[in-house]
């Protein structure tokens, strides 16, 4: 081991020390407002335009500020607005003929042979979502949040809390949360009377009542890799029917539509979702994967796969190239008509979104940012292809030569803003 | 409820600890990859835990501001600029200034550019040597001489890259014991992942007492005892990470200007200096003299261990 002697500063040690001198005299640079690299403020909004081909139009602005504290906490308000318009499928079947359907906002809907039978809705709704986080003790985290949402004909309240709890040096994360939300709905005219021809009205609201609870886990596996598997359940109660949904009832003999009644769900849903996700750091480029598992006791079963995968391009722009299938079995009250005659049963639905459903989404995201104005911008835009069940098996007469579930073709463009000061 | 892809990073919040140790108050957390360390001296838990916050908080800020694996910051704006000027800060500017000081004096061994050899060179103990092609081919992209630096702006060619990572912990030290010093007289020692600095006396006058990492037994034990009481205390060497080629061992500290690892690069060197980055800067100034190492450090004036 040999051990230095000293010996009078060289000119390079003055060098150094000039040039550290005036990087250490710089003082603390994040004192007095927030910079990149400690922001106090975070900001993002967005424009979601939303069309099914001649069905629903949604324009939703949303806006989320973020106020970041140095020791970790943070406060969030988030404002969204959706203004809907256009048309959604009544439950109705097509027919041969002419129908006639009565709609929510008073206009009267003519459907030609062989349409879906819609109705032409025009809503607005507000939605604000509050949120604070805070860290405890150095491993815990907290989040409470509160829900508050209105449109013409339902409100929502909610709140909930999460958990979260770092072990292993930060490796593994373990969260528990649950959640609570008290719903109104208030249809207009009044709440029909399920399985009815919907003349026996019920004034006032209907209360829906949901609990959650969800428990995660969520690990760095290696330095490049996360990957994360949640749980949630989801008990539903209350009124939980559709108000303007109808099922058709059909003719024994030529299983043409001949009249409707109004659709009735049952009080209770129990829902299952298990969810496996995960994050992968090429050296540039990250992959982000997951898949769902959905399950309840209303006989739905669901599956969906998603993947996105973000590549860095030069000058600090990506593109993101997005692929997504979900598989729905239907539940067990789903029918695309009742018999007419028939005894009617306890349930029945014909709303798609109940039935058997298989998606397929394309989606591309760009996003870049300028030199002359601070954040980062992106726009995406995705489309999704929906395929049901167009040719039940126990359709007769001419239902049976009709598509009564044609794929529905809809697209999605999202123009994003993000920034920190 | 079940969180959407986009929740499934782990909680910031870092496992800091606060612990009594003799005398002193030790603060331990992790910032840029390493365990750190603040020592305070003094008897006042509450006053300590404010000083430990500081470090930590100021580690975690230059962390964020210049590590080159996050994608939001200003190395990240300058590794992705595609040949166009980025203008950089006045923080940034300095600390590059910095470097670039480092770079004349080292006769261009110090580079920071010299971050893109990693491409090809893997130290994880084994026999992959990357091929004279494609050191060759790297290397294309390696050279502080290519980078026009002036007035603030930086104007880097497509390909190349600069990592902070050789000057960002030293930084850091020092300017977290900067912030620290002006809120207490209390002596403190500050310890990122291996570079240290203290800043006086401690009670009594008596010295801190640093161990030197022995490089036979890397992690577990200390070869050697310093005892100092002010001052910039870092090490550098090869001991940890090398390849095996050819029965010879190449350490990890890469010639910049022939891709190629230092030859006879000392195992470890320690160098006690007035800063935690001028210490810093020489001890890597000197590995990179290969042999020539001790006579370096000898022509500066400084106190050093070579083992």
């Amino acid at each position: 081991m040999q051990l230095g002697v000293s010996k009078p500063t060289s000119p390079l040690r003055s060098r150094l020390s000039a040039a550290a001198g005036a990087l250490l005299a710089l003082g603390s640079p994040a004192v007095s407002h927030g910079d990149a690299a400690n922001p106090t403020w975070h900001v993002d909004a967005s424009t979601l335009f939303y069309g099914e081909r001649s069905r629903t139009r949604i324009v939703e602005p949303v806006v989320r500020v973020t106020r970041l504290f140095p020791d970790g906490q943070s406060i969030s308000a988030k404002l969204a607005f959706d203004t809907m318009t256009g048309a959604t499928p009544s439950g109705a079947m097509p027919s041969g003929r002419v129908q006639t359907t009565t709609t929510a906002s008073g206009h009267v809907v003519t459907s030609t042979v062989g349409d879906i039978p819609l109705l032409p809705f025009r809503d607005t709704r507000a939605a604000l979502d509050v949120e604070w986080q805070k860290p405890i003790l150095g491993t815990l985290r907290s989040t409470i949040g509160g829900h508050v949402s209105r449109e013409k004909d339902y409100q929502s309240l909610g709140a909930n809390a999460k958990l979260s709890v770092d072990l292993m040096q930060r490796l593994t994360t373990v969260t528990v949360g649950a959640g609570t939300n008290r719903d109104s709905v208030f249809p207009i005219g009044g709440t029909p009377v399920g399985l009815s021809d919907g003349t026996i009205l019920d004034t006032g609201s209907q209360a829906k009542r949901v609990t959650d609870g969800m428990v995660g886990l969520t690990r760095v596996i290696t330095r490049r890799w996360i990957a994360a598997v949640n749980v949630s359940r989801t008990l539903e109660s209350g009124y939980l029917t559709e108000p303007y949904k109808v099922v058709s009832l059909l003719d024994r003999v030529n299983g043409l539509p001949s009249g409707e009644l109004k659709e009735n769900r049952p009080s209770t849903r129990n829902r299952t979702d298990v969810l496996g996700s995960s994050v992968y750091h090429f050296t540039d480029d990250v992959l982000y994967s997951s898949y769902r598992y959905y399950w309840d006791d209303w006989g739905v079963r669901s599956h969906t796969i998603d993947m996105k995968y973000r590549h860095e391009l030069e000058d600090n722009r990506y593109v993101q190239p997005h692929v997504r299938y979900y598989a729905q079995t239907r539940a067990d009250f789903f029918t695309f008509g009742l018999k007419k005659g028939a005894p009617l049963p306890a349930y029945a639905t014909s709303d798609y979104r109940l039935g058997p459903l298989r998606t397929v989404t394309l989606g591309l995201t760009y996003g870049f940012r300028t030199d002359y104005v601070p954040g980062e911008f992106s726009i995406r835009g995705e489309y999704m292809r929906q395929y049901g069940d167009g040719y039940p098996k126990d359709a007769i007469g001419t239902m049976s030569t009709m598509d009564l579930f044609p794929p529905v073709g809809i697209a999605t463009l999202v123009l994003a803003y993000t920034v920190d000061f | 409820m079940a969180g959407p892809i986009g929740s499934i990073v782990p909680g910031s919040a870092r496992a800091a600890t606060l612990e009594r140790v003799d005398d002193n108050f030790v603060g331990c957390f992790t910032a840029m990859a390493s365990p750190c360390e603040a020592l305070i001296d003094t008897d006042d838990r509450a006053e300590a835990r404010a000083l430990v916050k500081i470090a930590e908080q100021e580690a975690l800020r230059i962390e964020r501001k210049f590590s080159r694996y996050r994608s939001d910051n200003i190395v990240h704006r300058i590794n992705h600029s595609g040949g166009r000027p980025v203008r950089v800060d006045e923080e940034t500017a300095l600390l590059i200034n910095y470097t670039v000081a480092c770079y004349e004096m080292s006769d261009g061994m110090f580079d920071i550019t010299s971050g893109v050899l990693r491409r090809v060179w893997k130290f994880d103990g084994s026999d992959r040597v990357p091929t004279e092609d494609a050191v060759r081919e790297v290397l294309r992209n390696v050279g502080w001489r290519r980078v026009t630096w002036e007035d603030a702006t930086l104007t880097m060619p497509s390909g190349m890259e600069i990592d902070l990572g050789g000057v960002g912990k030293e930084y850091a030290v020092d300017h977290a014991a900067a912030l620290i010093a002006a809120r207490t007289e209390r002596a403190f020692l500050l310890n990122f992942g291996g570079d240290l600095y203290a800043s006086g006396w401690r009670r009594g006058e008596r010295p801190w007492s640093v161990g030197v990492d022995d490089p036979g037994r890397t992690g577990e034990a200390a070869i050697y005892r310093i005892d100092f009481s002010s001052g910039g205390l870092t090490t550098s060497g090869d001991a940890r990470r090398f390849v095996l080629h050819k029965g010879r061992r190449l350490g990890h500290i890469l010639n910049p200007k022939t891709g190629w690892p230092v030859e006879d690069a000392p195992r470890s060197v320690t160098v006690l200096g007035s800063t935690c980055l001028e210490a810093g800067s020489l001890s890597t100034l000197a590995c990179l003299q290969g042999p020539r190492a001790h006579d370096f450090l000898q022509e500066h004036g400084v106190r050093f261990w070579i083992l």
